[in-house]
């Protein structure tokens, strides 16, 4: 197995890989470097749509009450070009998301990594739920 | 450091040529990865010939990506103007070793979704392959000429209207015009790799060729009789472009932009000369010329090759979710009101 994978699978999940490219907009003027959290909720819907995706996530607070947030993600038109659609990632997918909260203090959020239940992370080798991208070509 | 500066820090530290298209170990799963298509050339000795369309031209079409590690200026310390096939392999395995590195949390690095689960690191798309060590093959130093003196002039009233305007975050007037979804760099002329999702669609018709662009959705029609350009009040983003052919080689020819994203420093009157030659069923050369004398006393040249690639093009409808733009804003304001709560207590 690839070594981003291997980090995976050891449970690691955190952190990993990089910016690599230009971005779209400045990222670090959207979300605050010094709120950083962890949120663990279902899929309510996925914007699968441009200049970013956008997964709405119903979290469960502690006191049980159930609040919408909002992540931001990359632009899928990769992900579609290898075969992924809406139907990869079913509604009601449990997500982990690390991230950094927006700095208008809404419950928004980029989400720096996506992780699965079996704590792989969202769309790397196949890890999405509903079978590999390349069984959807 | 931002994304920006990661790669081009990675560019100078590394020296790189090209990127590997083949799966590169430690990077993207396999599944992803996307094996650039082997250079199907012709015999040595032997011209290629392009296959040409039904009504009998060269032809271009099919999915292209200028997708590439090769920076456009060469980089600091390097002299020569092609790496050897070994020495381009090492930077290919280095530079998706970075792109695959951890960013440090609470890094401004670290603020921003990771480009691999998206599919949109390089290594998990197809690279148009290259051993120059910089696209700019004419200055023979492969950068950009300096600005002359209207240049240097310009670009400082530029600078200083920027600075009039007040913030970068203060009006949606002031934020760059890539973030407000109006234009990106892989529209040009000339088309520049536009990081991610660098892909293009040629489409020919008797008279016509058509060029879309992935990112962001941009579209040139360019008419191929001899038409002239449009009186000099018609200016656009992408400016207006006029082609013909010479031999087996498209050339297009493109005035009349608007100014209002001037390339590389160029005014509204900078023209663009691009050469499109298919040397192989899967690789397009791609040359283009760039002139403005009001900007430098040269013209310049770079080489950008193109490499064939899956389709289809899907859209990118930029506006469609550009949430960032308001947010960013908001995020702006909440800071500007924390900054006078604060000031105000510090006062009291």
């Amino acid at each position: 197995m690839r070594a981003k994978l291997a980090f995976v699978a050891a449970g690691v999940g955190l952190l990993l890989a990089v910016a690599s490219v230009q971005a779209h907009h400045a990222f670090a003027a959207e979300f605050d470097v010094t709120k950083p959290l962890t949120l663990k909720g279902s899929l309510i819907k996925w914007e699968m749509v441009n200049p970013h995706s956008w997964f709405h996530i119903a979290v469960k607070e502690p006191d049980g009450k159930i609040t919408e947030w909002l992540i931001e993600g990359g632009s899928p038109n990769q992900l579609i070009r290898m075969g992924v659609t809406k139907n990869t990632v079913p509604i009601g997918t449990e997500l982990t998301i690390e991230g950094y909260r927006a700095k208008d203090g809404g419950l928004k959020a980029v989400g720096r990594n996506f992780v699965l239940a079996d704590g792989s992370r969202l769309f790397l080798g196949g890890s999405a739920p509903g079978g590999t991208p390349a069984d959807k070509k | 450091m931002n994304c920006r500066s990661l790669v081009s820090i990675g560019a100078l530290v590394l020296g790189v040529a090209v990127l590997a298209s083949t799966s590169v170990a430690g990077q993207a799963p396999a599944s992803a990865v996307k094996a650039a298509p082997a250079a199907k050339a012709a015999p040595a000795g032997k011209p290629y010939t392009p296959p040409k369309t039904p009504d009998g031209q060269p032809d271009l079409q099919g999915f292209w990506t200028n997708s590439t590690y090769v920076p456009l200026e060469r980089p600091q310390g390097v002299t020569k103007e092609f790496y050897t096939p070994d020495e381009a392999e090492e930077a290919i395995k280095k530079a998706a070793a970075r792109e695959a590195e951890q960013t440090e949390p609470g890094t401004t690095a670290d603020v921003h979704y990771d480009f691999s689960q998206f599919g949109l690191d390089r290594s998990q798309s197809t690279i148009a392959r290259n051993l120059r060590t910089s696209l700019i093959v004419d200055p023979p130093d492969g950068k950009i000429p300096p600005l002359n003196a209207e240049g240097q002039k310009r670009t400082a009233e530029r600078a200083a209207a920027r600075k009039a305007a007040g913030g970068q975050y203060d009006s949606v007037q002031n934020m760059p015009i890539g973030s407000r979804c109006i234009i990106m760099g892989g529209s040009g002329p000339p088309m520049m790799n536009a990081g991610y999702n660098a892909n293009y669609q040629i489409v020919q018709s008797p008279g016509y060729v058509m060029i879309l662009t992935e990112m962001i959705h941009d579209v040139r029609v360019i008419p191929l009789d001899n038409r002239p350009q449009p009186p000099s009040g018609v200016r656009q983003w992408t400016g207006v472009s006029r082609g013909r052919w010479e031999g087996n080689t498209l050339v297009v020819e493109t005035t009349n932009f608007n100014g209002k994203n001037g390339f590389r420093g160029a005014t509204e009157n900078m023209k663009v000369v691009e050469r499109f030659t298919r040397v192989s069923d899967d690789a397009i050369d791609y040359k283009f010329t760039v002139e403005d004398p009001a900007t430098w006393d040269r013209t310049w040249t770079a080489e950008a090759p193109l490499a064939k690639t899956d389709g289809p093009i899907f859209e990118f409808a930029c506006h469609e979710t550009n949430y960032g733009i308001a947010n960013i804003l908001a995020g702006a304001r909440a800071e500007e009101k924390h900054k006078a709560e604060q000031a105000k207590k510090g006062s009291n």
